[in-house]
């Protein structure tokens, strides 16, 4: 076995030694190295097992129950691909995937929108206050979503704080209990993602933006670029990975949001705001099929997963 | 850090290796097999040793005080309570009862019991029954809920798997600063709604975000339709349907309601207990939900806060169908001690109980006994007595079908929002139901 490993180790290190500039070494790495390789696989090993049992192993699980039928008692059947065929029948399941794309816009594009405005209003001008802003922006982020989505229904409803303010302005013939419109709910729930989220952007892109060199700013400055081609110019491209990352995450609440639809509108009015992650919840606890609910989580993830490339793709460094 | 493309390879190798481990080393998925449930020597006395009970509930506030009644009169029995909340208990107490520590004592929730039962890890009660007659014990409606068949698709029939514990009863709360006395018949309901809207209050609170949407139409089912064929239909007797023009006439009327702004849309957005607290804060005239709100209204509307069942056509024949659920208990088929956990069962419908369960806010599993509550509560235990000596207390609509929660919330909600057709709707539901009981 240690033989075995041996040689299926040492090609790479060829390979390596024929692209990188590390050549060299590689043939005279001392003895004792190997040692401090496995020590190392010991610092990683806490991280490693932890992950292994709480993502990976229920990961595996859950594909493997999406091809059971069971009920979480009785013993389990083999279904083969009848939990997918299933699902892929059910016309609510494009309807919950149509209603998350809605939300991307809500919880990622638009958050990144205000993201990078507040960036660009608070980079280099503002020196005191800035810790405020940060705190006052961040706080949904600190919140759980399940308080942040029940203050929200209180906010939305019809006496609420919402209406309450819109009657003052005058606008009180549009008042209405938000998120039971049947056209307007999936907006108002929207609108509360980019509460949430838009704080996360801000932090992300002025972390990125304090980076920049700022000798680029007096470059541009003496070029004769105002604030805006200055923006453009120097602090895009430069919290670029900062978008990326942001896009993920946002993409990714998006599209597995839960908790907030959950306490919110629980799908309502009439379905209007379901998602996938509410169904999947619905089949494995209401309905009692494990196996349905499983189908539906890993398609959910296969989606996932697609359009994160997607976004990754797109926004990709390409220097 | 980069990985090197084998320390990949033996990484996508592992994972494979692993997903097929997993894929086929559990493809029979454990869990307890058929019906074999042990023999167990019936009887009704209790032995003087000491013993141990667990009992698993979720948060209804008169199991622990049911709890203390029986011990003390049984000193030698000890019943150690674990407590779930209600989010959580059907999810782990299917694992719970599974499980070898299983507790001796569950409270009973349909949604968990369709699974409990076939794989026989509750006990048939029926000996027990039959030794402490409880037939005549209980309410007969209260008991036929908690027998179902051996697969558990079917209630109403078969073996008894629990017994009631307190019962609860769903009616109209009413202000009666806005509402002077209690409407006799539903044409009477209806023009006391107008004349609050008229003067400027909500007519009916309404949280049709949760339950309250279909506990109003259940209400309105319930003396529209025959109560028969509703009984059948949530029993999943073969062949029963809800598609019936007696559903259908609850249906529209629950739909005009809405048009005439007695519901309004926003209570799609509305949660039970703001329902609730809008209607304790004097913002509505009308809210139906059931006894279990009773406690809270009188804290905080003290005397001006009334109860009537939902009233029918005629004001010649009231009411006597009203929709309630039971807290019940099961006994689970790996109890080593179940004849004192029958004892426990038996306790909970004597007039003692009785008393207890009242004060914990719910309906007393004992009809007979004589409460002597005023106020609000009088209120209601007196018309609930009439329609449980009329045997008149059926289950809620969503226990039908597994699924049909998620059908009538937001099937009411479209009905709400005019979205959806009382025929559309009650197909809905009809296709739940045949989807778990076969057409």
């Amino acid at each position: 076995m240690a033989r075995e490993l041996t040689s299926s180790v040492s090609p790479p290190r060829a390979h390596e030694a024929r692209g990188g500039g590390r050549a060299a070494h590689a043939p005279t790495r001392p003895p004792r190295w190997r040692g401090r390789r496995a020590r190392g696989w010991l610092y990683v090993l806490p991280a490693l097992a932890v992950y292994l049992g709480f993502a990976i192993w229920p990961a595996l699980n859950t594909l493997r129950l999406s091809l059971l039928t069971w009920d979480g008692i009785l013993p389990a059947t083999w279904a083969g691909f009848d939990n997918y065929v299933e699902i892929f029948q059910d016309s609510a399941l494009y309807e919950a995937i149509l209603h998350s794309l809605v939300l991307i816009i809500f919880f990622s594009f638009i958050p990144i929108g205000v993201g990078l405005l507040m960036t660009a209003l608070l980079m280099g001008k503002v020196r005191r206050g800035m810790t405020f802003f940060r705190v006052v922006f961040f706080l949904p982020q600190v919140l759980p979503l399940v308080a942040v989505g029940i203050t929200w229904r209180w906010l939305y409803s019809d006496s609420g704080v919402v209406n309450q303010f819109l009657d003052l302005v005058g606008l009180g013939a549009i008042t209405r209990a938000w998120l039971g419109d049947y056209q307007l709910a999936l907006i108002a729930l929207g609108l509360i993602g980019t509460w949430v989220m838009s704080g996360l952007c801000m932090m992300l892109f002025l972390t990125g933006a304090q980076k920049i060199d700022p000798s680029l700013y007096e470059a541009a400055k003496l070029d004769g670029a105002g604030s805006f081609r200055q923006f453009r110019h120097v602090t895009l491209p430069g919290v670029r990975r900062e978008i990326t990352v942001a896009g993920v995450i946002t993409t990714i609440a998006a599209l597995a949001s839960f908790d907030l639809v959950f306490v919110t509108t629980n799908g309502g009015p009439a379905g209007q705001t379901n998602v996938p992650g509410l169904l999947v919840y619905r089949l494995a606890f209401n309905e009692g099929d494990i196996g349905g609910a499983s189908a539906l989580a890993v398609v959910l993830t296969v989606i996932v997963v697609a359009v994160v490339s997607a976004v990754r793709y797109f926004t990709r460094d390409e220097s | 850090m980069r990985i090197t493309t084998p320390a990949r390879r033996h990484a996508l190798v592992a994972l494979g290796v692993t997903a097929a481990l997993t894929l086929t080393a559990c493809a029979g998925t454990s869990g307890p097999a058929g019906n074999t449930a042990p023999k167990v020597d019936v009887s009704t006395t209790i032995p003087s040793d000491p013993v141990t009970l667990t009992l698993a509930y979720t948060n209804d506030p008169p199991t622990k005080a049911l709890i203390d009644g029986f011990t003390k009169k049984h000193p030698n029995v000890t019943i150690k309570p674990q407590m779930t909340p209600f989010n959580d208990y059907i999810k782990s107490i299917k694992l719970a009862m599974s499980s070898d520590a299983a507790p001796d004592i569950a409270q009973y929730n349909p949604g968990a019991m369709n699974s409990l039962v076939p794989a026989g890890l509750i006990l048939d009660l029926g000996p027990w029954s039959k030794a402490y007659g409880w037939n005549t014990k209980f309410p007969p409606a209260s008991l036929e809920v908690l027998s179902s068949d051996k697969s558990a698709k079917q209630f109403g029939t078969g073996s008894l798997y629990a017994v009631p514990g307190g019962l609860s009863v769903l009616g109209v709360f009413y202000n009666k600063k806005i509402v002077k006395a209690a409407p006799k018949t539903l044409a009477e309901f209806e023009a006391a709604m107008k004349q609050a809207k008229d003067a400027g209050h909500t007519p009916l609170s309404n949280g049709a975000l949760q339950v309250g949407g279909f506990h109003l139409w259940n209400a309105l089912l319930n003396v529209t339709g025959d109560v028969d064929d509703y009984r059948s239909w949530v029993y999943g007797k073969p062949g029963s349907t809800i598609e019936t023009p007696a559903a259908q006439k609850a249906t529209q009327l629950l739909t005009d309601w809405a048009k005439k702004g007695y519901i309004s849309s926003s209570a799609s957005a509305t949660a039970d207990p703001d329902a609730l607290a809008s209607f304790a804060k004097g913002g509505s005239a009308f809210l139906i939900t059931g006894n279990w709100a009773a406690s809270t209204l009188e804290t905080e509307m003290g005397n001006d806060v009334g109860f009537f069942l939902m009233p029918t056509e005629s004001a010649d024949k009231p009411a006597n169908v009203a929709s309630g659920a039971s807290v019940a208990y099961a006994i689970s088929a790996k109890s080593k001690h179940p004849n004192v956990a029958a004892a426990f069962l038996d306790y909970l419908g004597s007039p003692e109980a009785a008393k207890i369960e009242f004060d914990g806010g719910f309906m007393p599993v004992d009809t007979k006994t004589e409460l002597g509550a005023q106020g609000l509560r009088g209120e209601i235990s007196t018309v609930f007595a009439q329609v449980a000596q009329n045997n008149g207390i059926v289950p809620f609509p969503d226990f039908a079908s597994p699924g049909m929660i998620d059908k009538l919330t937001p099937g009411i909600q479209g009905l709400i929002n005019d979205k959806m057709t009382p025929d559309a709707f009650l197909r809905s539901l009809q296709e739940s139901w045949d989807a778990h009981h076969g057409s």
